[in-house]
């Protein structure tokens, strides 16, 4: 089973059980706060992924790892061996 | 190790995203549970809102994707036309 078929399968599972409970397919008497949190709950899965998604790719632009010393020596290397190939009577 | 405009950034993400989920997280799950003559309700708008927003919110960025798009095929479709 791939990757996408195991999260198609849970997102039918979650999303069957959740029509279910809003139609009242079981015959449930659910008391009203509870019935009021279960309609929006798709909303609210959907939100909480963003939020997470959002978190994830902040917190990874924080703590990035730049390598600042390795790219000005990168640099400096860059024009030392155009310098020289220029020295040689390599045109660019 | 990032720069300082780079951490700034990154945890202002971090700190709106987990502002966001917090506030939708009451106003879902929790504001059900309090009596409805609460001051806190005032903080919050008809409970409808909590599903169109988002919903208004994702057909924004749904729209804003596809018009870059378009915009981005037909200028790189410009370019291979002068180029032939």
């Amino acid at each position: 089973m791939t990757k996408l078929t195991q999260w198609l399968w849970g997102l039918a599972l979650l999303g069957s059980a959740w029509a279910a409970l809003t139609m009242g397919a079981l015959g449930l008497e659910l008391p009203f706060p509870c019935r009021e949190v279960l309609w929006p709950l798709p909303a609210y899965l959907l939100v909480s992924a963003g939020c997470y998604a959002l978190g994830t790719v902040g917190y990874r632009v924080a703590t990035f790892h730049d390598c600042e010393d390795a790219a000005r020596e990168l640099q400096s290397q860059i024009v030392e061996a155009r310098a020289d190939l220029a020295r040689r009577g390599l045109r660019f | 190790m990032a720069t300082g405009t780079d951490q700034a950034v990154g945890f202002g993400l971090v700190a709106v995203s987990l502002i966001i989920f917090t506030y939708y997280t009451t106003w879902v799950i929790l504001l059900p549970f309090i009596d409805s003559q609460h001051v806190i309700h005032k903080y919050f708008l008809p409970r409808a809102y909590a599903v169109l927003l988002p919903l208004a919110a994702g057909l924004l960025l749904l729209l804003f994707v596809g018009l870059f798009i378009t915009y981005v095929m037909l200028k790189s479709q410009k370019i291979t036309k002068k180029a032939q």
